[in-house]
């Protein structure tokens, strides 16, 4: 280990995992062996089960909206009423108003439908914000967004981060001296108020340089961000282990027999990595689906009136006297998003870890 | 050793020299953000926008602006007279960004020093009991709570502990700093949830980390011998499992408590009203106000290159096969 | 409410998992909090929150909450009344003897300064230092400087400042206490110009850095100790002495608190930390609010409204315009932006003016929206709805959207940081077609709205506070010859209102509220009086 600390990363549970790898897989099927694991590990199933049901009805966002709900995520019904188990009810009652005999403000506090679960046929069936508009649509479409952008950010930053390290590790020399100093320098920023400053100065016009254009409300702007300030994460890690591997006999093996180093790489360096990098990428979708609620709760992220789970909770902070469910199901939603993919990271981890079974028998 | 610092320093310099350049770069080469335009106000002339150009050095060459405002950097951290446009000043309040950095220092270090604590304190203890405990149902619990704790967004933990803990029961203040020097017991008091939201996510991680280090440790070769030599297993565990196993927590620390020191908290800080360094951060950059985005993303680099090289140092003197390079 | 009750058992678990030791200890120190008990009928110590205060330099300072604090700090030539209701608009002299000579062509200001008037260091207010603060408004490129470049030598003077220069209308003697401003051309609106705290006198050579709260001052209060973000104190001015219309005022001392959370300062009220909060208390606490101290609903002059571009498609045409008039359900607009705390409206000016004459020309009607929009041929236009990143501008504006696509045009949202919101759309390069955007009067009189916000002839390429981009021969000659107008006479209220109606008949806006502000007090104060411009009135509260 030369660099002791920098090769630890927030996710060193992860970085475990690859650590162990440098004891070389052992075994003629190491995929099988790992499948076999984790199909004994039921947290992890089960975890991978919610997971891929959150983003099955996520996508399915626009049929519910359509058939079930019969509104838009955007679509305000504020004036409107709604019939519950049979009872008319406002969508949004109460509320101070002005008396124009007296002159005077008669106040009260807005009432809002609260969930109605399936008493209106589908409709507002988890209540309606301040706008009126349906909470479980903007629920659905939020998650469309926030899923997106996390594990659209995860792609990018995987993809980017695992050529970095491919190259850098490969190569060594100063390839890798550029590389790793480009790896500290995102590093060494307060990522947080990186991504925000980088994303409040993109919503501003967008992105429109080196040929690409961007439009300021794209999603594209939190994806890129978030993808780009987490490189270092993973491409730290990948490069150390690419760094032993390179060192490894059937490295120079391949070289030796006038591989060129893309198919070395791709070929030899890359397998053996690959595990690494799946574990990686699973954790660090969770990682990004709250990195990106935490930007559109400070107005940085996904922008309104488009929802996502971060600006759905950041707006509901304001109602959540009177209907704390606005604030308290979107924060619900991530947590169990990001907790599945947690839990199944970790299977997937002990799946992928031949030192992992000594861990459950003993 | 002499080399180790001086390498470390060159380093440092090389890195906040980058940071600024790019976040310089980054608010630059973004149009849309003339701030002449913006401090001239809602009924403003076009002699006045020219005037605040020229004063505050808007129609200089970018380069040029950018080795100003390092200059006034400097200036406004030094002592020492200096004229109303030598000191980096925020564009909205035309404050010096430095001491508006130091005025939010002592919020910020309050929430981190506790919350460090804690959650340095009950990582350790969810590890060791999981590591120990491991397999069974208390490991397990212990396990999902930790997944739990590290899947909350944290400004959603704040938000739902000040409406179930501060306002539907007033059993703790809803937000605000309330200076130790001021009132020790209510720095205190207001401190208590802002400190528990932002170690919540800590613990869960650090526990994990070590429960999965012990195990480790446990299977190496010395551990085993030292079981076979008949040394008590409560000697084992903290003479040689857990001594080992909290290395790497140290650097895990090191880091993390370098990245909120340096106004990494700024989700905590938003939430519970602290005005610190973290909440400084997100009114500027609400605010696309470039100095203090400037300003304080240097003093969090400044942290994390620090206590990076503090971190290899300790590392070298917990693991004597490491030698610091 | 499961999702409460899984909140509640997630927290439970994770507190518990955390240490039930901290709450204890907690708890010690909730029991060990004490309140000193105001005493009865003397206001003596005031524990004030604003929300936030821009500036506390007079030459600077562009928000209500500054010049709240600053209305009892720097006084004025001319100020306004601490009455009530629409006596609040009157202008009465502060500094000034009397209300100034003005000679018949509308352009020679003659006043004379009272004597004996002392700042609050002790040193004497001299004729000259309201000359030093015009000039240090320009050096310092304060915010108001565009209130003042009609006087004499002003427009020359702000091309470039400099400490030596000289603005040759205003003409100062410091013997005789004489102050003569003359204006290279008349305006109507120039006596509540000067009544701006921008033009209160400031010591002579006092710096151009911008200086809070450390400025002698001339009225009851003196501004002490002032940390940005965080708070100030207001003291006595031990110098100053209370005239007719300018009372001693009734606290000793006010702590004012800056809190942005508007949840943590309406909080301090409740549990007794503050006397006073203007955080505008969010809906859903209004009635907690109501029961546990007391609301007191400030009626101020402000006009929210949706601008349309009629330079730009499809708002070119007016029946565009008129049906996105029609579209807006304006009472329920004020139900979800802020929980029914505003008054409908289709007008320009507020209520407040005495020139305000009610509109009711569009009232919701989404048919005849619907088959305007036909009859322009704009079904399915494109359409971009903007507004700034602030939550009721977001609010507001998504219902906006929401109902321009219920008429038939194709509209999305566009939100902007709310720093270059309104230099972006005020940008002719934006070609913005339609938006958010909404008014705060800086002083009463029409001219703040009309010349300002609707003139043609003051359309500029940047920085422009037209979004509408209005201009329209007949009102923008109607609004110059309005301009000469020295009084507010029956006569000319009228004809402001003529020139109102005319413009909403073109329909450029499609205004909906003028909003109310919550103040809220805790119960033990009383006297609780409000000022119409600048709002809950200090100097005149006490306890109960």
């Amino acid at each position: 280990m030369a660099e002791p600390a920098t090769d630890l990363t927030l996710d060193s549970a992860s970085l475990l995992a690859a650590e162990e790898h440098e004891v070389s897989i052992v075994g003629r099927s190491p995929w099988y062996l790992a499948w076999r694991r984790l199909r004994r590990n039921w947290v992890a199933l089960v975890s991978l089960v919610v997971f891929l049901l959150i983003c099955v009805a996520c996508a399915l966002a626009p049929v519910y909206a359509r058939h079930l709900a019969h509104t838009g995520p955007n679509t305000v019904h504020a004036g409107d009423t709604v019939i519950v188990s049979g009872k008319p009810k406002e969508v949004i009652g109460g509320g101070s108003h002005y008396d124009a005999k007296t002159n005077k403000f008669i106040v009260a506090a807005p009432t809002y439908l609260g969930p109605t679960w399936w008493h209106a046929h589908g409709r507002f069936v988890l209540g309606t914000d301040n706008l009126g508009r349906d909470v479980a649509v903007r629920l659905l479409y939020g998650g469309r967004n926030s899923l997106k952008v996390g594990i659209g950010s995860a792609l990018i930053c995987a993809l980017v981060a695992v050529l970095l390290a491919l190259i850098a590790g490969y190569n060594g020399g100063w390839v890798d001296w550029v590389i790793s100093r480009f790896f500290d320098l995102i590093w060494a920023f307060p990522v947080f108020l990186l991504a925000i400053a980088l994303s409040t100065a993109l919503a501003i016009n967008g992105f429109h340089h080196f040929g690409i254009s961007i439009e300021p409300g794209s999603l594209w702007i939190p994806t890129l961000v978030i993808s780009y300030v987490l490189i270092p994460y993973i491409g730290r890690p990948l490069r150390g282990q690419i760094l032993s591997l390179r060192e490894k006999e059937f490295i120079e093996a391949a070289i030796g027999q006038g591989a060129g180093p893309l198919r070395v790489m791709f070929s030899d360096v890359l397998p053996n990595i690959a595990s690494t990098v799946l574990v990686f990428f699973t954790l660090i979708i969770a990682t990004n689906i709250l990195t990106e609620a935490g930007l559109s709760f400070l107005g940085a992220g996904v922008r309104p009136p488009d929802p996502s789970w971060g600006n759905m909770i950041a707006s509901g902070q304001d109602q959540i006297q009177t209907a704390p469910w606005l604030a308290l199901i979107p924060g619900i939603a991530i947590v169990l998003t990001v907790l599945s993919l947690n839990l199944f990271g970790d299977g997937l981890r002990d799946a992928l870890d031949p030192r992992a079974k000594v861990r459950i028998e003993r | 050793m002499l080399a180790f610092v001086i390498r470390r320093l060159i380093g440092m310099v090389a890195v906040l020299f980058a940071v600024s350049l790019l976040v310089f770069i980054v608010f630059i080469l973004i149009p849309g953000g003339d701030p002449a335009e913006r401090m001239a106000g809602k009924n403003p002339t076009p002699e006045n926008i020219q005037n605040i150009r020229a004063k505050w050095g808007f129609d200089k060459p970018f380069y040029v602006q950018y080795v100003r405002m390092m200059e006034k950097a400097g200036n406004g951290l030094l002592p020492g007279k200096h004229s109303e446009y030598d000191i980096l000043r925020s564009f909205d309040t035309r404050q010096n960004v430095a001491a508006e950095i130091k005025k939010g220092i002592p919020a910020t270090f309050s929430l981190c020093i506790g919350a460090g604590i804690i959650w340095l304190v009950f990582g350790i203890l969810v590890g060791v009991i999981s590591a120990v405990k491991a397999g069974r149902w208390s490991d397990r619990a212990i396990t999902v709570l930790a997944l739990i704790g590290i899947s909350m967004p944290v400004f959603w933990l704040g938000i739902v502990l000040r409406y179930f803990f501060a306002e539907t029961r007033t059993w703790f203040p809803d937000g605000g700093y309330v200076p130790l020097t001021q009132d020790p017991a209510q720095w205190l008091y207001h401190l208590i949830l802002p400190w528990f939201c932002l170690a919540v996510l800590f613990i869960g991680f650090y526990g994990r980390v070590l429960r999965s280090n012990m195990l480790d440790t446990m299977n190496e070769d010395y551990v085993r011998t030292a079981r076979a030599k008949g040394i008590p297993p409560g000697r084992v565990l903290g003479r040689h499992v857990l001594r080992n196993s909290l290395i790497p927590i140290v650097s895990l620390f090191g880091l993390d408590f370098a990245a909120v020191l340096g106004g990494g908290a700024i989700l905590t800080e938003t939430v519970f009203d602290l005005k610190g360094v973290g909440w400084y951060a997100a009114q500027s950059v609400g605010g696309l106000d470039l100095p203090p985005i400037m300003g304080v993303t240097l003093y969090g680099a400044f942290f994390i290159v620090v206590f990076s090289a503090f971190v290899d140092f300790a590392y070298a003197y917990l693991d004597p096969r490491i030698r610091p390079t | 409410m499961t999702a409460r009750r899984r909140g509640t058992w997630l927290l439970g678990v994770v507190a518990l998992a955390a240490g039930i030791s901290m709450m204890v200890a907690a708890y010690g120190v909730a029991a060990t909090r004490s309140q000193a008990a105001p005493q009865a009928n003397k206001v003596g110590t005031l524990k004030a929150v604003l929300d936030t205060v821009d500036f506390l330099d007079p030459q600077q300072a562009y928000t209500g909450q500054a010049w709240w604090a600053m209305w009892n700090v720097y006084e004025t030539l001319l100020t306004y009344k601490h009455v009530d209701g629409p006596a609040g608009y009157q202008l009465v002299p502060g500094l000034a003897q009397s209300l100034p000579k003005i000679s018949s062509n509308g352009r020679v200001y003659k006043f004379n300064l009272r004597p004996g008037l002392r700042y609050s260091n002790g040193a004497k207010v001299l004729a000259s230092d309201f000359k030093w603060a015009i000039k240090r408004g320009f050096l310092a490129t304060g915010q108001g400087v565009g209130f003042y470049t009609d006087i004499q030598g002003a427009k020359a003077y702000a091309a470039h400042p400099t400490k030596g220069g000289n603005i040759s209308g205003i003409i100062t003697n410091n013997k005789k206490r004489t102050i003569t401003i003359k204006l290279a051309t008349p305006r109507g609106d120039f006596l509540t110009i000067l009544a701006l705290i921008f033009a209160a006198p400031v010591p002579a050579n006092t710096s151009t850095a911008i200086l809070n709260g450390t400025i002698p001052a001339t009225g009851p209060y003196r501004i002490t100790g002032y940390d940005p973000n965080r708070g100030f104190t207001m003291v006595r001015n031990k110098y100053f002495k209370p005239t007719k219309y300018i009372p001693r005022g009734n606290p000793d001392k006010v702590d004012v608190a800056l809190i942005g959370d508007a949840n943590a300062a309406t909080q301090r009220v409740i549990s007794g930390q503050a006397d006073y909060s203007n955080a505008a208390i969010p809906p859903d606490r209004i009635a907690t609010a109501k029961s546990k101290g007391q609301l007191v609903l400030r009626q101020t002059a402000n006009t929210y409204y949706f601008w349309m571009n009629i330079r730009e498609a499809p708002f070119n045409k007016l029946k565009v315009r008129q049906a996105v008039n029609y579209a807006l359900n304006r009472g329920t607009m004020q139900k979800i932006v802020w929980g029914g705390l505003g008054q409908a409206t289709q007008n320009v000016l507020p209520p407040t003016y005495p020139s305000y004459q009610k509109l009711n020309t569009y009232s919701y009607n989404l048919n005849k929206a619907k088959q305007l929009i036909t009859q322009a041929g704009a079904k399915g236009a494109k359409v971009t709805v903007w507004a700034r990143q602030v939550t009721d501008s977001v609010d507001a504006a998504t219902y906006y959207t929401a109902q321009l696509n219920a008429i038939g045009l194709d509209a999305k949202l566009n939100t902007l940081p709310r720093a270059t919101y309104y230099s972006t759309i005020g940008n002719v390069a934006t070609h913005a077609q339609t938006g958010w955007a909404r008014w705060l009067e800086d002083y009463p009189h029409p001219l703040d709205w009309f010349d300002v916000l609707l003139n043609g002839n003051r359309i500029t390429d940047t920085d422009n506070n037209n979004y509408a981009w209005y201009s329209n021969k007949k009102t923008n000659a109607e609004i110059e010859g309005l301009k000469k107008s020295q009084v507010l006479t029956p006569a000319v209220n009228a004809r402001w209102a003529k020139v109102e109606k005319e413009i909403m008949a073109q329909a450029p806006w499609a205004p909906w509220s003028n909003r109310v502000f919550p103040e809220f007090f805790s119960k033990k104060m009383g006297c609780i009086h409000v000022q119409r411009l600048y709002g809950i009135d200090l100097a005149r509260l006490c306890r109960k």
